[in-house]
């Protein structure tokens, strides 16, 4: 019987584990006046040992019919655990920002659009894993589509 | 049609090195192109962190290091130039005040530049420059921004110390884009002190300060009396003449929201319409209506808030409800993640 209950717990306890997370908000979120022109700040969650923390984002777009990638640099704010995202991805076309982030064996993604007024709060898409190209390609066909404004 | 980016100039542009006319021509570009002014925007901030880097004072082991790795037979006779030391010092003491004194009297006047339809002026501490209704003028502020004042508006320098830049607008509108340090920019009204802290906004005003902060980039602090409206940028804040800031509102918050905010110091029934209306990032109303409210409605705004977010860890009904500092600020810096 022991055994079986040490198997269950097993197998539970990476899905009873704290995951990483990201959130996301304005750049008055930051406290941090160097981040007024950017175009989101976001912030991690769940990860015991920052020194295992890796951020890393990319602009998804399309300009033209032609798809685009550009890599991103994630600025750190004074405040921990907290980033900047600055916009230095083309003015034409659609775009979503990917984010990836990892600590040891977790992992994080997030899909934040963006539309003509900055970030698309309400549509951005969080995932306990990097995002998938195919969940790239959807969240940027709704915009192309007009579905995120 | 192919563009000249502006990137061999950018940080002398931050350093304020170029002249005028290549200022402006550097400017005009970073308007339209993206690229230049991300990398604009990534030497200033580089140049910010520096500024803020802490000094370091040189351990006092190193001087030690410094005189062991000295020769022995240095050490053990007099130098000359140590027989002379006190001569040397006095000469570079006077050669220093009178350096220092020729510089000062010859230190160009600090006077912002001021861009006309009629050509450049420059404005100092003290002078009004006042717009017609057919007329703008756009005044750089030090090396920190701009401030465009619109027709019609009348705007006293007030102090322009590299610590302290601030105006007064007596009337009419300014768009201000700033980006520097907080605390550094301040515009005076008659009713109360937009304290810039990182951003671009327009502010407009009568005569006797009623008007309208709309914030477009970062954050703006509307401060009277030790009242004070945090207004983030896609928000706006009433002021009012003997009065100081309204409550903010973002732009897209509902209407019978936004109407019922107008009267919400005079209607009681204005709150239920407030809080019937208000969605997750309408908590930075919210928030700023917990100082506004009696104990009673307080209570009510309270529980509005708790069901649209979750309350954070450490802040409490009874702290909040008894306006307690430190826990409004908590709760703020956990609802600005909302808004």
């Amino acid at each position: 019987m022991w055994r079986l209950t040490i198997a269950i717990l097993a197998i539970a306890a990476p899905a009873m584990a704290e995951g990483l997370t990201f959130t996301i908000g304005g750049p008055v979120a930051s406290q941090d006046f160097h981040f007024k022109a950017a175009v989101f700040v976001f912030r991690t969650a769940g990860c015991a040992d920052s020194g295992k923390l890796q951020v890393s984002a990319t602009a998804e777009g399309v300009i033209n019919g032609e798809r685009r990638s550009v890599a991103l640099k994630v600025l750190p704010a004074s405040k921990p655990g907290v980033y900047g995202i600055y916009q230095t991805w083309p003015a034409e076309g659609q775009w979503v920002v990917n984010l990836k982030g990892a600590c040891g064996n977790l992992g994080a993604g997030a899909i934040v659009p963006i539309g003509p007024k900055g970030f698309v709060r309400e549509s951005a898409k969080f995932f306990p894993r990097t995002a998938t190209g195919g969940e790239i390609e959807t969240s940027l066909k709704a915009l192309t589509q007009g579905e995120n404004k | 049609m192919f563009t000249r980016h502006v990137s061999d100039q950018l940080a002398a542009h931050v350093d304020g090195q170029l002249d005028t006319l290549e200022a402006r021509r550097v400017e005009s570009h970073l308007a339209q192109c993206q690229h230049c002014r991300a990398e604009h925007e990534q030497i200033r901030f580089g140049m910010m962190c520096l500024e803020h880097l802490p000094t370091a004072e040189a351990p006092a082991a190193i001087w030690v290091s410094i005189a062991e790795s000295i020769p022995e037979r240095w050490l053990s006779r007099p130098h000359p130039f140590q027989l002379w030391r006190p001569a040397f010092a006095a000469l570079a003491a006077i050669v220093a005040v009178s350096a220092a004194y020729w510089l000062f009297s010859r230190r160009p006047e600090t006077r912002w530049e001021v861009i006309e339809r009629h050509g450049v002026a420059r404005i100092g501490a003290g002078e009004w420059i006042e717009t017609d209704s057919s007329s703008s003028a756009t005044i750089k502020v030090g090396q920190i921004g701009s401030v465009e004042l619109a027709p019609n508006t009348r705007l006293r320098v007030v102090t322009e110390r590299p610590g302290e830049h601030r105006v007064m607008l007596a009337r009419g509108a300014i768009h201000a884009n700033i980006s520097a340090p907080p605390r550094l920019f301040f515009v005076d009204t008659a009713s109360g002190t937009a304290v810039d802290l990182g951003c671009e906004y327009t502010l407009r005003t009568d005569q006797a300060g009623a008007g309208l902060l709309q914030v477009t980039r970062g954050w703006v602090s509307f401060q009277w009396k030790g009242l004070e409206s945090l207004v983030p940028a896609g928000a706006s804040c009433r002021t009012y003449a003997q009065g100081g800031p309204g409550v903010p509102c973002f732009d897209d918050a509902p209407e019978p929201l936004k109407m019922a905010l107008e009267s919400f110091a005079t209607n009681s029934a204005a709150l239920d319409t407030i809080l019937v209306e208000s969605r997750v990032r309408d908590t930075l109303t919210l928030w700023h209506l917990l100082w506004r409210a009696d104990l009673p409605n307080r209570g009510r705004i309270y529980e509005r808030m708790a069901a649209l977010t979750a309350v954070p860890e450490g802040v409490s009904r009874e702290e909040v409800l008894k306006l307690d500092r430190g826990t409004l600020t908590r709760w703020k810096d956990e609802l600005a993640w909302t808004w």
